[in-house]
């Protein structure tokens, strides 16, 4: 019989790890431009996919990126700092060639309809919306707040694989990166979910009225990810 | 906002309950029978596995079908995506205590983890539809059986040091996730919409499942043709019948079918 007690009391450090992992994910998804169904109709701002969709092209990006540095080293800041820069670069070009189908191919400026002015350039929005839209493109403000997420979700990622790989455990190496790896997109996915759920499926980034909801998300994802977190720890740690 | 049309319940010429029973039994029969007669009688037995999974695809696909038709906002692949990401741990976790009643646990622990999330779903993130919770655990229990079918098929045993060298380590779990969250969603996903029926949907869900079947049966192909064959054999017949069956009902449903021939060559059109 596995004895549950004693795997999660050598392991709490990468059970609280794999927590804050996967609250990172939870919050970087409330970062994320997304713009649903209406976005693929350049008929509201952000780009025109599901949250999970770009969640998880982020995330797998940043989760690949930090598996491959994590064979050259085992420096834990290098291989989440990769991680994080991974799903960066990723979100950062979905989004670059989303306004640039957006603006050449559709021919709508970058504008929101939520706020009457952009927060960092300051520049006005609401001249810019055509009529009977909630805003196109993904303006200034929309791709910072999204290139934000991206890194935020890549660094939950990479933590949460991070540890899982960490956990002591009596099988070979070849078995616990397969475990860890399957464990840590399950966990992610669940977390884009949650966050998914609490914004209602779509968003423009931290400028949304939506992003004060962030504090349900939180909760929900703690709890959440603390099961999981326990359950795939004591798989790992048992085997 | 709503996925689907306006928020409604779906009408279900099956009921749901005929349906849950049909993907907890018939799973956790396919499931049995591949692991006890693959070590009995080798490995041609081992397509039971996928056979059983297809059962719990049908039943997650009904199971998101009738949570998708209140609107839940989001798409419905994300509810795809969380069925097995759930359904992965739960799975895994469930397989190695369970010892051989792992998938029998691995279902109880999929239901409680399904049940929390909606409980949190509709409590505190204040989604407002009124069957998440028994929805989120129903189909968090059937990602589970679709993982544990779909993985005994290509390991031939559902003991956890099985699975974790033959399903888990070699990667093939990463094309059993993909497959079996697409396999839930789908159906639902391509027939959504005002005129949705649910035989329809479930025969894609049964499409969708032979699809596993047959890719479950090209990835073993390159460890055990003995067990290749079969699953192979099988899922392209289950195949034909169910997309026969749905082409059916598409012209069942449909104002009119037409065919409008090829695309017109250049001279044509000048």
């Amino acid at each position: 019989m596995i004895d549950f007690a004693a795997i999660i009391a050598e392991n709490i450090l990468y059970l609280l790890l794999i927590i804050v992992g996967g609250l990172l994910v939870a919050i970087g998804v409330h970062f994320v431009p997304v713009g649903g169904a209406p976005a693929a109709m350049a008929q509201s701002t952000g780009v025109g996919t599901g949250t999970v969709q770009l969640a998880a092209g982020a995330g797998l990006t940043g989760l690949v990126a930090a598996g491959a540095v994590m064979q050259v080293t085992d420096n834990l800041l290098l291989v989440i700092a990769s991680g994080m820069v991974g799903a960066m670069i990723m979100i950062s070009s979905t989004m670059l060639l989303g306004n640039m189908i957006y603006i050449y191919g559709v021919g709508v400026p970058p504008a929101s309809a939520k706020i009457k002015y952009d927060p960092i350039t300051r520049d006005r929005q609401d001249l810019y919306i055509s009529q009977g839209t909630e805003g196109h493109g993904v303006p200034t403000s929309c791709f910072i707040s999204g290139v934000i997420g991206g890194g935020l979700g890549g660094l939950g990622g990479a933590m949460v694989y991070f540890a899982l790989l960490s956990v002591t455990n009596g099988t070979s190496a070849l078995n616990v990166i397969g475990l860890a790896s399957i464990f840590s997109v399950a966990i992610f996915f669940i977390n884009a979910v949650i966050a998914s759920y609490n914004i209602g499926g779509t968003t423009e980034g931290f400028h949304d009225p939506k992003f004060k909801r962030l504090p349900k998300a939180v909760v929900s994802s703690i709890i959440v990810t603390f099961i999981s977190g326990i359950l795939s720890l004591i798989t790992i740690g048992g085997l | 906002m709503a996925a689907g049309g306006t928020p409604k319940k779906a009408g279900s010429a099956i009921p749901p309950k005929k349906i849950m029973v049909f993907g907890i039994l018939g799973s956790l029969i396919g499931i049995y029978a591949g692991h006890f007669l693959t070590i009995m009688f080798g490995p041609v037995f081992s397509f039971l596995g996928v056979l059983g999974a297809i059962c719990a695809i049908v039943w997650g696909a009904d199971t998101v079908r009738r949570v998708c038709s209140y609107g839940i906002g989001t798409g419905v692949p994300s509810i795809g995506m969380l069925a097995i990401g759930m359904g992965i741990v739960a799975a895994l976790f469930g397989l190695e205590i369970g010892g051989i009643a792992g998938p029998v646990v691995a279902l109880v622990i999929a239901t409680i983890i399904g049940l929390i999330i909606g409980l949190l779903g509709n409590r505190i993130m204040k989604m407002g539809v009124p069957i998440m919770e028994t929805a989120t655990a129903e189909i968090a229990a059937a990602g589970t059986l679709t993982i544990v079918g779909v993985s005994t098929s290509m390991a031939g045993s559902f003991e956890i040091y099985n699975i974790v060298s033959h399903v888990v380590a070699n990667g093939f779990i990463a094309l059993v996730f993909i497959i079996g969250a697409i396999a839930i969603l789908h159906p639902f996903n391509s027939n959504l919409g005002p005129d949705e029926k649910q035989d329809r949907t479930l025969a894609v869900a049964f499409v969708d499942g032979s699809i596993v079947m047959i890719v479950t049966g090209i990835v073993v192909a390159g460890v055990s043709i003995a067990s290749a064959v079969p699953t192979l054999v099988i899922g392209l017949l289950i195949w034909i019948i169910a997309f026969t069956k749905y082409y059916s009902l598409v012209k069942r449903d449909a104002y009119k079918v037409v065919g409008t021939g090829l695309l017109p060559t250049e001279e044509e059109l000048s």
